[in-house]
């Protein structure tokens, strides 16, 4: 009877509470949780080599960090031999070869990877004896040979090939070349020549000099015991030589005295990448650490920053606008407020970026911004506990970083501690809007103007212009008008008179030529036939298997893409014919409408830009007189493509030079097709049109 | 594109190999027949709060396609209490991130927070559960979204299309036959009534699952849990009945184009039993064998050694009522597809006539136990798994058990299984190749 009354009395309390859940009003936060901020435990070996060990059982797995906190390394003329040596670590050691070594790793379920300053492991905790073993073999004993020096230099001589086109890879470069300096370890880069001053001998010395543990942690997290991590250390790693890695000082990076814009050409870029830059010197121990933590996260952290709500969200010029602040105990680093924007836009979006930076220096930031700000970070730093590699970050950071033992145990109370007024100072101080260098790398041609028109306080931002290599070149003049005397019929028959003459051209009847492409492993070939008498006929093939095919014969024709036909329109055929004159230029004499446009760059060459029509333009080289360019613009599915053919290596074949390597580009995709033969009214018959 | 199809084998992983160490859970039902189950683990101060609601695509008429992962961007339009448009910003100002994820089976709501907002996850889930706001505005904003979504995830992605093709090949009469993002034409002809009386049969507590996992009190999350959700109205029960497939008895050819490529890919699929047969368990372990990692079979053989493809890959695609199993590869300068073929079924041959080596056994089960391992290492993650095998499977406690069910598996097993699901007559081979743009 009794238990019936208390259930009854606690059912009524239940539906009582339930009824004072008032949903209209949203719920606040809990007192905040308490932060059990653990701490490894530490010991060090007589060699150097400081371990760190968190003990966690929650599973049974363990990940072992090596990591060399060196000071900054200048490579100078070797620069590349760091990612080299990182490269060549852990293939195998002097006591077990490579596939071997791989094999036992792949079989463990494990992994086991190395930099040129550390290493990382992550096993079952089973097996967390044996991974010691295989990561101190390999970074104590490693084997290093010729045969892998050549096959991983071979690599890193690709990727810097591959680089050279890719416009963020350049930008990053140039930024920090021109905010250090190329004589400091932060400015240097690796080139095809500093590779190539590398030998195996170097790899070796930078391994003795660096790779060495002075300056080391050990850092093992997981199911493991701090005995069994002792005697592991002292098994596997007291063989580790005692060595101090050598110690240089580098002049101070320093700002440049007024505001101006760095310019790099990249006549293949589609977006130009802006990067408003000033160095900063900030350490974590500083006290103003979290407020330049929030001041940089309120302009342009994250998605919901100001620089991206306006770049963004507002103007819609780029994918995304960001800002981020560097801080080293070593050296100074850079604040940087980046975008990558459309070519159009590059002007407008500096005048937005520097617009943001003044206005962040003028005035505080609002309540509302402070508030989610923090709430955003004590989030991010609170759910972060969940993982143990943060306690091992966190202990690390306080080592390294020579922070204050409770750094990360304050870290939400000194969050909170924040005041407007400091993340204003922060600001002023981090933030340099009037001595910042604004790198742009970009296609030169379409956005200097523009660029030499930037109003800033009253006065023009002064331009200077940079190679791919961050050395300082003089302004190209991409829209140099042509001389006098030159005119479009000039252009066109010294090009006639360059490739043989009037009287061969018009000798040729028919053409044909091959030409085949590599494309990641595939072979594309390219088929040609013209006729003067509007005959064409183009093939593409893709490993043998034609893609698509056009043909015109006179006044018909038709096209077969992936097995199905379709005729042409009488507007296609139209087209079409006049792609298919020999050389067309042979009738640009009779067209209207063609007009000279003034000088441009093509790469390294000067060149004489004709629009041939709305849609079509082309380039022609001053010195030799030869067509170096064309582009195309057409309409695909209701979008504008622009698609550029750059024409190289013109040789001879029966009196006529043509062009035997031809470089197609549409958006991304680059086709270098190399012509293999090309006949002259030869190699042409009627069945070719059918 | 390496990355993406690397992101699709991902994502198909994702749900399936899902285990747990020693998960504590414990689990019960309100009188809505709304199921709860609690995972208290109070080593970090973070919570999670998830809703896994059992619609899918499947789900769906099939003249409206797509309906389920409609629902999963309508869903955050707001509702009665809250604001269109504030979701996210309660969400992120109060330290915490979320999101959702649609496929054929299941839809699944989720927001991790520091362990002080329990309550605020609660009240974001069960309003979302209670009084959704479904509207012409809300449904015509999202319709455009899922549309770029579409372009980017599969017009304008390479190999974007592959799984559209597999599926419509292998299912006929099933509604696996279709995409989960499925026909925009069947959106843009759907009336808000529909949306409305889709709402109204499955997302409602009988057809829910509602897991906390992290730092809480049970008490008190217990009693916010009811405060929250008990006074949510129960639906109509709901009734599956989903047509059948006959087996495959003949080998199907299908071809497919993709303006995105430039390196065509053969495509090898079987059809295989739904997620509760052991059957799909072993093989996952078949494609491991095959395709996980620098030593796998195929990778070993076709990409390292003879160095005919760039990339090969094997995932078994889990699902409620059947599976698939998806074998690929991209060719390297001349191959031809039909000799990729050719050597990938020169391996799965091998599987159906001679056990793996004892060497490769072992090696097998290092990877699930290392798999097993790190797939419990976040309280979402674990949230997500105890969601999915309650409602798909059934059963919650596989979350600790399925490891031994990889461990109970044998030699013989893994050969019969490939006797039983990959002979050739059984099997869909589809030719991905690029479409040329006409040239001009």
């Amino acid at each position: 009877m009794k238990t019936t009354y208390i259930l009854l009395f606690t059912l009524f309390c239940f539906f009582a509470l339930q009824a004072q859940v008032d949903r209209s009003i949203m719920p606040t936060p809990g007192a905040a949780p308490e932060i059990n901020l653990g701490e490894p435990e530490t010991f060090n070996l007589n060699n150097g080599l400081k371990v760190l060990v968190v003990e966690n059982h929650k599973l049974p797995r363990v990940s072992i960090q090596l990591s060399i906190d060196n000071p900054p390394i200048l490579e100078g003329d070797k620069a590349g031999v760091a990612s080299l040596t990182g490269s060549l670590l852990g293939k195998g050691s002097k006591n077990i070869a490579k596939d071997e070594f791989n094999e036992e790793i792949d079989f463990l379920g494990a992994r086991l990877s190395y930099s040129s300053q550390g290493a990382y492991a992550q096993s079952l905790s089973k097996y967390f004896p044996r991974m010691m073993e295989l990561m101190a073999d390999a970074a104590i004993y490693p084997n290093f040979t010729q045969e892998e020096f050549d096959k991983e230099k071979d690599k890193i001589l690709a990727g810097l090939k591959a680089e050279e086109k890719v416009v963020s890879a350049i930008s990053g470069r140039v930024q920090r070349a021109l905010a250090y300096g190329k004589n400091h370890p932060y400015g240097e880069f690796a080139t095809e020549k500093t590779v190539n001053n590398v030998t195996l001998a170097d790899v070796e010395e930078f391994y003795r000099d660096y790779f060495v543990p002075s300056n080391a942690y050990l850092i093992v997290i997981g199911d493991v015991t701090l005995d069994e991590v002792k005697t592991l250390t002292d098994t596997f790693f007291t063989s580790w030589t005692k060595a101090v890695p050598p110690s240089f000082s580098y002049s101070e990076p320093k700002n440049v005295p007024n505001t101006q814009i760095n310019l790099v050409d990249m006549p293949n870029a589609v977006q130009s990448e802006i990067t408003v830059q000033n160095i900063v010197t900030l350490k974590m121990k500083d006290d103003d650490f979290i407020a330049a933590l929030l001041a940089n996260q309120i302009l342009g952290g994250g998605s919901d920053s100001r620089l991206n709500l306006n770049l963004r969200e507002d103007k819609g010029f780029t994918y995304g606008a960001y800002t981020s602040l560097g801080n080293d105990k070593y050296a100074p680093s850079r604040f940087t407020a980046s975008a990558e924007v459309r070519n159009m836009v590059t002007d407008s979006s500096i005048v937005e970026i520097l617009k943001e930076l003044e206005l962040i220096n003028a005035q505080p930031v609002t309540e509302k911004e402070l508030k989610t700000t923090k709430a955003l970070y004590a989030g991010s730093f609170i759910m972060a506990l969940e993982n143990p590699q943060t306690i091992a970050r966190y202990a690390l950071n306080v080592e390294k970083e020579d922070l204050p033992k409770d750094f990360y145990k304050s870290f939400l109370e000194k969050l909170e501690n924040v005041s407007k007024a400091d993340v204003e100072l922060a600001a002023k101080k981090y933030f340099n809007v009037n001595n910042a260098r604004v790198v742009v790398v970009g296609k030169g041609s379409e956005i200097l103007s523009s660029l030499e028109n930037i109003d800033f306080h009253g006065k023009k931002l002064p331009v200077l212009s940079y190679s791919k290599t961050a050395d300082r070149i003089e302004t190209p003049d991409y829209k140099a008008s042509a001389p006098e005397g030159i005119t479009v019929k000039t252009v066109i028959e010294k090009y006639i008179k360059s490739i043989g003459g009037k009287a061969k051209l018009e000798a040729a009847k028919s053409y044909a030529m091959t030409a085949a492409a590599e494309m990641q492993g595939m072979k594309l070939e390219l088929e040609m036939k013209k006729t003067t008498n509007n005959q064409f006929m183009q093939d593409v093939k893709m490993m043998g298997n034609s893609m698509s095919k056009q043909v015109l014969n006179g006044d018909s024709g038709y096209m077969v893409a992936q097995g199905q036909r379709k005729d042409f329109s009488e507007e296609e055929v139209m087209k079409i014919k006049e792609e298919s004159a020999l050389f067309p230029e042979l009738n640009y004499a009779t067209l209207e409408g063609i007009s000279l446009e003034g000088m441009e760059m093509v790469g390294d060459k000067n060149a004489y830009k004709l629009k041939v029509n709305d849609n079509k333009l082309a380039f022609y080289d001053i010195e030799t007189g030869l067509k170096l360019q064309e582009v195309n613009i057409t309409e695909m599915q209701g979008q504008q493509m622009t698609s550029t053919s750059n024409f190289e290596n013109y040789q001879e074949v029966d009196g006529i030079l043509f062009p035997f390597k031809l470089i197609q580009t549409v958006g991304p995709q680059n086709f270098e097709f190399i012509v293999s033969e090309i006949k002259i009214n030869d190699g042409v018959s009627a069945i070719d049109f059918e | 594109m390496k990355h993406k199809l690397l992101l699709v084998t991902a994502i198909l992983f994702n749900g399936l190999l899902a285990f747990a160490q020693e998960v504590n859970f414990e689990e019960y039902d309100l009188n809505n027949g709304l199921h709860v189950i609690l995972h208290q683990d109070n080593t970090a101060p973070i919570i999670s709060i998830s809703v896994l609601y059992h619609v899918g695509s499947k789900d769906e008429d099939p003249e409206r396609t797509g309906f389920a992962h409609f629902f999963e961007h309508l869903l955050f339009e707001g509702t009665e209490n809250i604001e269109k448009g504030k979701w996210d910003q309660i969400v992120s100002s109060n330290g915490g991130s979320g999101n959702a994820t649609t496929d054929e089976d299941r839809t699944y709501y989720y927001e991790v927070f520091p362990s002080n907002n329990l309550q605020l996850g609660l009240w974001l889930e069960s309003e979302r559960m209670l009084h959704p706001v479904i509207n012409q505005k809300g449904v015509d904003t999202q319709n455009e979204v899922v549309k770029e979504e579409k372009r980017l995830r599969v017009d304008n992605s390479p190999y974007g299309k592959f799984i559209e093709n597999i599926k419509k090949n292998l299912f006929k009469n099933h509604p696996y036959k279709e995409t989960v993002i499925g026909k925009m034409d069947h959106l843009d002809a759907a009336t808000l009534e529909e949306f409305i009386a889709f709402q109204k049969k499955f997302y409602v507590p009988n057809n829910a699952v509602l897991v906390i996992a992290g730092d809480f009190k049970k008490e008190n999350a217990r009693k916010l849990i009811s405060d929250y959700f008990s006074t949510i109205p129960k639906g109509q029960e709901i009734s599956r009945n989903f047509p059948k497939e006959e087996p495959i008895l003949e080998q199907i050819n299908a071809k497919t184009y993709d303006p995105n490529i430039q390196i065509p890919a053969t495509m090898i699929a079987y059809r295989t039993p739904g997620l509760k047969n052991r059957d799909s368990q072993v093989l996952d372990m078949i494609s491991t064998y095959l395709s996980d990692g620098p030593s796998s079979k195929l990778y070993k053989k076709i990409v390292d050694e003879q160095k005919q493809a760039l990339q090969v890959g094997a995932f078994p695609a889990t699902q409620e009522d059947y599976g698939m199993y998806i074998v690929f590869a991209l060719p390297v300068g001349e191959t031809s597809l039909e000799m990729l073929n050719t050597e990938m079924e020169e391996e799965i041959e091998k599987l159906r006539t001679n056990l793996i080596s004892e060497n490769d056994y072992q090696k097998l089960q290092n990877k699930f136990e290392n798999q097993f391992v790190n797939s419990n290492s976040s309280v979402e993650g674990i949230a997500n798994s105890l969601a999915e095998y309650y409602m798909l499977y059934g059963d919650t406690s596989l979350i600790n058990k399925e490891i031994e069910v990889y461990r109970s598996i044998t030699k013989e097993e893994i050969k019969e299984v490939a006797n039983k699901y990959l002979n050739p007559n059984q099997r869909l081979v589809l030719e991905y190749l690029p479409e040329q743009n006409t040239a001009n």
